[in-house]
This record gives C-alpha cells, structure tokens and sequence, in this order.
C-alpha cells in the first residue's frame, strides 16, 4: 500500500509471454479508471476497452495454447477439444 | 477436508484497502503468484464490477511430489472472480485451483468491509476449504497447505 507497491504492481507477468506489454498497458488503465473513476460512483464509460480487448485477444491465443483449462467464460467458444495439432 | 479461517484488520479505509487489493500481485511476500491476468471484466446491473482473472502460481513442489502427482508441469493455475461494490463498500473474491483438481481443492474465499465502528480501518475475512482427493497422505498435504495459506496471509 505504499507507492512502492505502485511502480512494483505493474512489473506482474502474463500466462503468455508476448501478453506481457499489453497487459501492463491495459492495467495502468484500469488501476486509473478504478481509483479516480469507478470508486468514487463515477460510471462514465470505460477508456480501457480498446487495450482490454488486444490483451484479451492475447490471453485467450496463450490459454488455448498451454491447454488451460478455462471453462464457463463468454469468450471461450470451445469446448475441452484439443487441438489437433499445434500451430 | 480441512477448513481454515481468519479475520484481519487494515488502519485504512476500504477505499485505500481495495486499491491495494487490486493491485496485490507481485506480492513479495506470496512470491508463488508468478502470473496475473484478467480474464473478463464487466460492471453489472446493480453498479458492481466483476472480474475474472487467472493466476498463475509456482509452489516450487519438489520433484518426487511432482512424481506422485503425475504431473511435468511447474506452474499451477487458479481461477478468482472478484466483485467490488463502490457503494456497498463491499469486496469479494473467490478462487479456486483449476489443475491438479484430481488431486486436490483450494477454495479461498476473501471479503473486504469497512469496519463497523471506524470508517479509516477496514476488516478482512478470509477462509479456505482444503481437500486432498484420494491419497493416504491426505491429512498430512492438507495441514502443509493449510499452513502455507495460513502463514501467506499473515504476511500480506
């Protein structure tokens, strides 16, 4: 909770390697928009979801690619099936 | 099975808590969180934001319980799907383990309130639910996480 913590919280990693940068790009946004926006009930809309949708986009590619198994989100239009061979 | 709970409390207010919160990881001291993401985000009817974020995490097993467990992998995956109400001023968060799951179950549980007689701390709920699938040395793993989640949290 000190500012320490602040320039530390966005050095966090993605599952996919190449994610990475969009992901620290898409989290400053949103830790912005959280703090000055979202908890003081300003519900204007979100600046974020442009960035969020490139980093989801990535997400979604690696989650496929290490075989993780995510079930129940909207985006995950598959099912459990393996890929029948890597690309 | 093994359930273990416990309650904390912040000298700052939820507003400050919850930022903190949402920015927990890299945790120096829960370094086995090698890997944050958001899955899905959205604010629902009633105001409140909800996220689905997959965390990655290395325990560091050694190799023969990684033998046993029949498993190469390294990293471990959690599911944890948050909910933040502004005007409530109330945070939840569940998660739970998504691989291993033959073997065992971690559920955490983790809601942040204001405290109820001073507005500048904050009180923090937290429990888990262990269960160890199938092996005879299921009380004895359970205990270990146990108190690997146990001492997890004081740290934070």
């Amino acid at each position: 909770m000190t500012s320490e913590s602040a320039a530390t919280a966005d050095a966090m990693n993605s599952v996919g390697e190449a994610c990475t940068d969009m992901k620290r790009e898409y989290d400053q946004c949103f830790n912005r928009w959280f703090a000055e926006k979202f908890l003081k009930g300003d519900c204007s809309g979100d600046p974020c979801t442009d960035l969020f949708k490139r980093y989801q986009q990535c997400v979604q590619k690696a989650i496929k690619e290490k075989e993780i198994p995510i079930e129940g989100l909207e985006f995950m239009g598959h099912g459990k099936e393996k890929p029948e061979s890597s690309s | 099975m093994r359930v273990w709970s416990s309650e904390h409390v912040f000298g700052h207010p939820w507003d400050t808590v919850i930022k903190a919160a949402m920015r927990k990881y890299p945790n120096p001291m829960n370094p086995s969180v090698v890997g944050v993401d958001v899955l899905e985000r959205s604010v629902d009817s009633r105001g409140r934001l909800h996220s689905h974020r997959l965390l990655s995490t290395e325990w560091g097993l050694p190799g023969l319980v990684r033998a046993i467990l029949g498993t190469s992998r390294t990293l471990t995956y959690i599911r944890e799907h948050s909910i933040v109400d502004p005007v409530g001023k109330k945070m939840e968060l569940c998660s739970t383990n998504i691989t291993l799951t033959n073997w065992v179950s971690v559920s955490e549980r983790l809601v942040y309130t204001p405290h109820p007689e001073d507005p500048g701390r904050t009180v923090l709920t937290q429990e888990a639910v262990i269960t160890v699938k199938g092996i005879s040395l299921g009380s004895y793993l359970e205990s270990l996480m146990a108190n690997t989640i146990s001492s997890n949290a004081k740290k934070e």
